[in-house]
Parts: structure tokens; C-alpha cells; sequence
């Protein structure tokens, strides 16, 4: 069980990143470096927010605004001074290594003694008893529920529509009579929000900042966002964004038992092909509905 | 109206490999013209295309569109003014997207794209009558993604998403070239067709000198980024295929082809 | 049809794994004979693999033995914070009498998983506890945590670096900017530096990639090099030795398998030490002496000198009788690592 609990918080935590990722890796086809530095300065927001003593829900929205700013830098960067993709999310990745650090004023930030949005009076009175054990993974759910929701409803509005069309045919939003530059800048920015969110709970949860914390961070959102949407193939009752989700929660599980029963040396092997037996076996079922349409 | 005045327009200018496409080009085209636009392939048909529309830069002169210069203006600019459908069908729709979602988004075009709800669904017996005006069935559809669809009928949502909004130019690039025969004609009549409904000044480029001729008031043949050939109303009713061919020949002999 | 029956397997493997977790936890009993304890280590490298192995030692010493009346489950971070967070939740799930953590981050994070079991942890590699918050300002334990810090004697060391080399001027130090370990010991080699008339000369660098770059700006403007404890520097020490020898620049080191794969000279620690200190402390708790709570954390009490007579002699420097003398140990040849 407590495996369980385990898998799913940190699933859903990096669920909340991997949902950043889709936006960039799949809807804009913009693979984003920007990632592995983003994460941590949402928890580098966060710790330094905290250890001034400002109330930790309100690091939330405001890791959130930072992430956009960062993600609107790699953007202009990007759009304005047209340098590749690739290069964009690096350049930012590299810069906010040493804007990371200044923020949270040294490499490790300590966040033992402070109240968080997990553990705080009010929440030691709400989740008394029984209910401690699921504390962490309730209130991590809610916040990955609401911005899945918020996500949803933002795809479906025109501004929404618009960044969709980015991705698939910037021509078309040109046609349109729209700066697909603006929209590209926009994406980032709320994908790399969303990043920046779950660095912040990140650091919460795990209550330390560490600044090596975002390093293979964009591995792991590709990677989640990968499984959700080939599950999806086989589950079509899925809409993206909570395949996304459950794809960041199966990546995790891939690890915790990898992690479990391989011995240490043979943890990322393991990872690696239970990663591919899950492709597989998701790519698998595809194969199978076009065989019987063929026939 | 639109007017190209002393377009200057170089390929890598400063190289070793500097080409000069238009010395000095000129062209005007009047409200509610029909222009085709024929030529060999390097003759500066699309080129022509991309600088009206601001998808390439070029050097000198200016382009003039109802009185105004909008030579500085960026493409996504011009295009409140202008629709277009390109050669290939995949370029004027969003294929991740579905039909209804397509004409929705077309249908906002020049609008502000903000938070409200992206499908209007009081719109949408609009866009099946639009859809069903197109006799491809694509109305029944509307959930369908547009990737599912095949080349013809993209371009037909593509030609009804470019005129859906008042536009005062539409511009055809090649646009019936990636299909086959019977597929382009649908297509080319149904260009005609929404046309001579919205009365839209047209400038299309074709290599099929049939379309050339059948459609359109007013027909011209570059060649080397000069107009070797035009014809207005009165001539082009008499200008057939054959002398356009013979036209056709001479300038590619010049070139040697 | 095959496929599906993987998938299934892989299914049904994850359910009956996260039921063997659970079944663990119900046989858990405070006095028993037998222990089991989880061990979580940051990352694969030789200074925190002998903390591993000195704890395991230090345990035996105290009659607490890996298969006779111990069940060890070793886990690995790989040096990436992810699956060092997922180690620690999954050591801390209860089924564990106690958990030895080795390094800052790992410590940090084992610490924070196990505060709603109240399985006691016992840290190793931490080079400040305080600033970790692992112990409040007067060094005691803020919870069922406690261990022992691999504080660099940085004062002795500076004092050796002067006795050997009475001439030199700058020393040049490579540190990693992630480490807080490396930090805070780069700030106290700069405030203790005037005092033995040297100079510090740092480079900071992010990962492995930067250290050819790093290194040579430093040996070009260092009379020698000094090492801290920072993973991410001393995993590429032969790299760093090979280069350094080149240009006759003396590299010293900050703990004794350093000293063996070819460093000068250290005053320093010794890692195996460090964590038998550690294994007794642990076998307190287990037995049920004392509580981790009950216990400040502990540093290495003296440090050793180690030298490398054969380095010392293939860069021709002497090392006085007296300061031989006082070496813990002396090596006469290098040793690959």
C-alpha cells in the first residue's frame, strides 16, 4: 500500500511537469531544455518564499508566474532573436543554473522546520487519524486534478485553439492573421508555469531545495508523456491530459520497481526495458485494430 | 486593388551565387479581377505570391494595396486582408484538429483569440451549411480530425477556411497541383464558384493552362521575373489554348528545356 | 495474445510487489534478535562506498551481522533526485527498524520520508548537519535522526599544505556549485587561507564536462591543488592526477583513497572509519541503548595524515621524518583505481 501511495505522489507531482511537456513536446513540437532548469527554480521560489516566511500556498501561484516568465524568456529568445528550438531551451536551462542558485542563496536549502502546503496546523487538524497517510498524495492529487481541469477548459478556449494550430501548421495561424511567434512565447510560458509548479511542490513534499533536482527533468516529462499518449491508443476513453498524468504515475511505477527488486547497479537497465515492454505492449494493441480494419 | 511597383527582389544577395529574380516588376490588379498566372517553373510565379503576402523579403520597391504601402508590414499583418490556399493541402488546415474545430478557428479569424469558449455552438448549422455547400459530406463529419481526411477534401475545407471571413485579395498557389485530375477539377469549380459568390479580386497561379483559360478575367505569362504575356477581358475570351502553348514553347526553347 | 499475457505479468508482478512491502511492515517488532534495515546512498562512488561499508562493519562490531541476524536492502540514487526521493519513501515505508543514509541529499530526503514512520535514521557523508537541518543550532537531533559529519579539518590541512610546501603561494581548488558541501567548505578554506599566508584560487563548475576547462585555468594559475570531498570532482580524480603531473602540480587530497590513487598528501579522513563510528551508533539504536533523538551527531575525533611516498618522490619533495611519523598510514605506490 505504502508502495502505492509512494508511486502516485510522485507521479502525480511530476504528472503536473509531464502535463508542461505535452504542451511543449507535443502540442508546439518544441522539445524543451528549458525543463531542467525550470523545475528547480520553481523550488528554488519556493524555498526562498518560504524561509522568509510567506504563507506556502501562495508560493503556488507565484512558482507558477515565475515558471511563465522563464518559459516567455526561452520563447523571445527563440522567436526574437530566431535562435533553433533546441538551442533556446539550452541557453535558458544553462542561465537559470546560476539565476537557481541566486535565488535560493546556496546549492541546498534546508525546509525541515517550516511549515508547508502538506504539513501546516490546519492540515495536521484536517488529516487526523487514518487520514495522515494519504495527506501528501490528497492534497498532490487536487492540485494535479485542478490544473489538468484548468488545462482542459484553456485548450478548448480560442486562445486555446490557437496554440494547437501552432504546433501543427504555424502557417495556418499566420493565415489567421496571428503573430504565431506570440503564440509560440505563450505555450512556453504556460507549459514552463506548469514545470515550475511541480518543482514548487517538489520541494515542498521532499521539503529541500536542491539544485541538481531538475537534472534528467525533461527526460522524465518526455518519457510520461510518451507512455500517456500511447496508452491512450489503447484506452481512447483517456483524453490526453489524464493519459499524461497516468503515464508520469506508470513512469514512476517503472522506477520504484526497478528501484525495488533490481540490485543497484542493474536499476536503470531494468527501468529501461520495463519502459519498453510498456511501449510495446501499448503500440502492440494498435497494430491489432488495423489488422482487423484491413481485413 | 493591388499594385507591385519596382519590385527589386534578389536570391542570396552578397554571394557568389546572387540571382536577380524582379529588376524593377511591375504589376497592378484591378478590384474584383480574376488574374491567372502562368509560367515556367524559376519564372517567379510563387516568388511573385510569397512577396505579396510577406513570406520572403525583398529589395527595392514597393507593394500598394488599396492606396496603402504595406511593404513594411509582417505577413500575419497582411493576412487580415488576404486569404490563401497553398499547394499543399496539409498547409491551409490544422490536421491535429477536428472539422468543426478548423471552421471555428477560421471563423474567428482577424478577431482576438482570448479566453471565451473556442467552438460557438450557435455557429455550427452555419458551418454544416457552409461544409454541405461543398457536396463532399464533410457536414456530417464535424468530429472527425482533419488528418483523416484526404487531399481533395482538405483543400476544400482549406479554399472555404481562407474565405470564410471578408478578405479583399484570395490567393490560389498552385493550389489544385497536388491533386488528381478529377479531385482538381471539384476543386477549381469550386474556386469558381465561391469567387464569383464573394466577388473576390483572385490571383491564381496554375500550371494547368486549361484552368488558365477557363477561369479567371485576365491571364498572364511570366517568364525569368518578367510578364511575357498579358491578356485582359476582351482578348483572353479569344486566346485559346493552342497559342498559349505556342507562347509556352517559345520560352522554353529559350531556356532550353 | 502473447503480449497481452506480458502485460498482465507485469501487472500482477507490480501488485504482489507492493503486497510483499506491506507484509513487511506487519512483522515488525521491538525486541527481537533479528534486524532489517534499509540502506539509501546517493550515489555509486569509492569515499561513500567505504561510509557503506565501515557502517556495515561498525554494526558487526557490536554483534549486529549482515546474515546471521541482519537483513540489509541496499538502494542506490544514481545521483539524481528523483529516484532519491523515491528510495527514501520506499525505505521509510515502515518495514525497516532503522535507515542509514549516506550523503546530504539522501540524508535530507530519507529523513523528511521517515518522520511520519518514526524509523530512526542515522546519517553518514554529511558534511554539516546544521545547515542541513538535520540537528538545531546547538547540534542536537530535530527528530529520530542522528550520525556522523565528514567535516573537512581544513585548518590541519592548510598547516600540512604550508609544512610541505613552503614556497607555494595559490592554492587552486575544483568544486562543484550543486554541492552545499563543497560551498561551505570552499568558504572556510577562504577565511582560513591568510592565516598560512595562501591564496584561493576556485573554479566552479556544474558536471564532469566542465572539469578539462576548469582544471586547466586552475593549473596554470595554483602552486598546487587541494580536493574537498565533492563527488562530482573526486569521481574524475584520475583524470585530474593525469594532467596535474603533467605540469608538476601537486595535487593533495581530502581523505585516504585519494591519497592511494595518487595524491600528495592529506589531512584528512578515512572513510571506513567514518562509518564504523557510524555502525556502532546505529547498533545503539537498534538495541535499544539509547534513541536517535538522544544523540548529537558525532565528527571523526582526529585527523589522519596520509602521504604518498612515491608521489612525493617522483615531484622530488621531501617530507621531514617528524611529519612522516605521524601518518596514520603512508603509501609507497599508486594504486589504480
Amino acid at each position: 500500500m505504502s508502495f502505492l501511495i509512494m508511486v502516485l505522489e510522485q507521479g502525480l507531482i511530476y504528472g503536473i511537469m509531464a502535463l508542461g511537456v505535452y504542451i511543449t513536446y507535443k502540442i508546439l513540437d518544441f522539445p524543451d531544455l528549458t525543463v531542467d532548469g525550470c523545475f528547480p527554480l520553481g523550488a528554488a521560489v519556493t524555498a526562498a518564499l518560504i524561509t522568509k516566511g510567506m504563507n506556502p500556498y501562495l508560493t503556488l501561484p507565484i512558482s507558477f508566474l515565475v515558471g511563465m516568465i522563464a518559459g516567455t524568456l526561452t520563447g523571445l529568445i527563440h522567436v526574437k532573436a530566431k535562435v533553433r528550438d533546441l538551442l533556446s531551451g539550452i541557453i535558458m536551462m544553462t542561465a537559470l543554473w546560476s539565476i537557481n542558485l541566486f535565488i535560493a542563496g546556496t546549492s541546498n536549502v534546508p525546509l525541515f522546520s517550516k511549515d508547508s502546503i502538506f504539513k501546516n496546523s490546519v492540515m495536521d487538524q484536517v488529516f487526523a487519524g487514518g487520514l495522515k497517510r494519504y495527506r501528501t498524495l490528497i492534497i498532490v492529487a487536487i492540485i494535479a486534478i485542478i490544473a489538468k481541469v484548468l488545462l482542459d477548459l484553456y485548450l478548448k478556449t480560442k486562445s486555446g485553439f490557437l496554440l494547437r494550430a501552432v504546433g501543427d501548421n504555424d502557417t495556418l495561424v499566420k493565415s489567421l492573421a496571428k503573430d504565431d511567434g506570440n503564440v509560440k512565447i505563450l505555450g512556453l510560458a504556460i507549459a514552463n508555469g506548469l514545470v515550475a509548479l511541480s518543482g514548487c511542490l517538489f520541494a515542498q513534499e521532499e521539503r529541500v531545495f536542491e539544485i541538481s533536482s531538475g537534472t534528467g527533468a525533461i527526460v522524465i516529462g518526455i518519457a510520461s508523456v510518451i507512455i500517456g499518449t500511447s496508452l491512450m491508443k489503447k484506452f481512447h476513453f483517456l483524453g490526453t491530459t489524464l493519459a499524461v498524468l497516468i503515464g508520469s504515475i506508470f513512469y514512476k511505477a517503472c522506477v520504484a520497481v526497478a528501484t525495488n527488486w533490481a540490485p543497484p547497479w542493474a536499476v536503470k537497465g531494468t527501468t529501461a526495458v520495463i519502459f519498453l515492454i510498456i511501449l510495446i505492449v501499448a503500440e502492440s494493441g494498435k497494430a491489432k485494430v488495423k489488422k482487423h480494419a484491413g481485413a | 486593388m493591388l499594385e507591385l511597383r519596382n519590385i527589386e527582389k534578389y536570391y542570396n544577395p552578397g554571394t557568389i551565387n546572387e540571382m536577380c529574380l524582379f529588376d524593377k516588376f511591375n504589376l497592378s490588379v484591378k478590384e474584383g479581377e480574376f488574374l491567372t498566372v502562368v509560367g515556367s517553373n524559376g519564372s517567379g510565379k510563387t516568388s511573385m505570391l510569397n512577396i505579396i503576402c510577406g513570406t520572403i523579403p525583398f529589395e527595392g520597391g514597393q507593394i500598394i494595396i488599396n492606396g496603402k504601402d504595406i511593404s513594411k508590414s509582417p505577413e500575419y499583418k497582411r493576412n487580415k486582408i488576404i486569404g490563401r490556399v497553398f499547394q499543399n493541402p496539409a498547409m491551409g488546415t490544422s490536421p491535429g484538429m477536428t472539422i468543426l474545430e478548423n471552421m471555428s478557428l477560421a471563423d474567428n479569424k482577424g478577431k482576438f483569440f482570448g479566453l471565451s469558449k473556442g467552438v460557438n455552438k450557435e455557429r455550427i448549422s452555419y458551418y454544416k451549411e457552409e461544409l454541405s455547400t461543398l457536396g463532399l459530406g464533410l457536414e456530417d463529419k464535424l468530429e472527425t480530425k482533419v488528418e483523416h481526411l484526404s487531399g481533395g477534401q482538405r483543400q476544400a475545407m482549406a479554399l472555404l477556411m481562407a474565405t470564410m471571413t471578408p478578405i479583399d485579395f484570395l490567393i490560389l498557389d498552385e493550389h489544385t497541383a497536388a491533386l488528381d485530375p478529377k479531385t482538381a477539377d471539384i476543386i477549381m469549380h469550386l474556386t469558381d464558384k465561391i469567387v464569383k459568390e464573394k466577388n473576390l479580386t483572385t490571383i491564381m497561379v496554375t500550371h494547368n493552362l486549361r484552368y488558365a483559360t477557363d477561369y479567371g478575367s485576365r491571364i498572364i505569362m511570366m517568364h525569368e521575373g518578367k510578364i511575357v504575356l498579358d491578356k485582359a477581358e476582351d482578348d483572353k475570351i479569344n486566346q485559346n489554348i493552342e497559342d498559349l502553348l505556342v507562347k509556352f514553347n517559345e520560352i522554353s526553347i529559350e531556356c532550353g528545356n | 495474445m502473447k503480449k497481452k499475457t506480458v502485460a498482465t505479468f507485469l501487472v500482477v508482478a507490480a501488485l504482489v510487489g507492493s503486497m510483499v512491502g506491506c507484509a513487511k511492515t506487519e512483522g515488525k517488532d521491538a525486541n527481537k534478535e533479528s534486524y532489517t534495515i534499509g540502506i539509501a546512498q546517493f550515489a555509486e562512488h569509492a569515499s561513500l562506498d567505504n561510509c557503506r561499508e565501515g557502517f556495515i562493519e561498525g554494526l558487526k562490531s557490536e554483534g549486529i551481522e549482515e546474515g546471521k541476524n541482519l537483513k540489509i536492502e541496499y538502494k542506490n540514487a544514481a545521483a539524481d533526485a528523483a529516484t532519491n526521493a523515491q528510495i527514501s519513501d520506499s525505505l521509510a515505508s515502515g518495514k525497516n527498524d532503522l535507515i542509514c543514509a549516506i550523503a546530504t541529499p539522501t540524508a535530507q530526503s530519507t529523513f523528511n520520508a521517515a518522520i511520519d514512520s518514526d524509523t530512526p535514521v542515522i546519517y553518514t557523508a554529511v558534511t554539516d548537519p546544521i545547515a542541513a537541518e538535520l540537528a538545531d543550532k546547538e547540534g542536537n537531533p530535530v527528530g529520530e535522526v542522528t550520525g556522523t559529519s565528514d567535516k573537512l579539518p581544513i585548518e590541519a590541512q592548510l598547516k600540512m599544505i604550508r609544512e610541505i610546501m613552503p614556497e607555494a603561494k595559490k592554492i587552486g581548488i575544483m568544486y562543484t556549485t550543486s554541492e552545499a558541501n563543497s560551498v561551505s567548505a570552499i568558504k572556510e578554506y577562504k577565511k582560513l587561507a591568510p592565516k598560512y599566508d595562501f591564496e584561493i584560487k576556485e573554479a566552479g563548475i556544474t558536471n564532469t564536462s566542465e572539469i578539462p576547462m576548469a582544471l586547466q585555468t586552475l593549473l596554470e594559475s595554483s602552486d598546487c591543488l587541494t580536493n574537498l570531498t565533492d563527488n562530482t570532482v573526486v569521481s574524475s580524480l584520475p583524470t585530474i592526477l593525469d594532467k596535474a603531473n603533467e605540469k608538476k602540480i601537486p595535487v593533495f587530497g581530502s581523505e585516504v583513497e585519494q591519497i592511494k590513487m595518487g595524491c600528495l598528501a592529506a589531512e584528512g579522513i578515512d572513510y571506513i572509519a567514518l562509518g564504523k563510528q557510524t555502525g556502532q551508533m546505529a547498533a545503539k539504536v537498534l538495541k535499544g541503548e539509547t534513541k536517535a533523538s538522544e544523540m548529537p551527531y558525532e565528527t571523526i575525533t582526529e585527523p589522519g595524515f596520509y602521504v604518498n611516498l612515491k608521489v612525493a618522490e617522483d615531484f622530488g619533495i621531501t617530507i621531514s621524518d617528524e611529519l612522516k611519523n605521524t601518518a596514520v598510514e603512508s603509501f609507497t605506490e599508486v594504486t589504480a583505481n
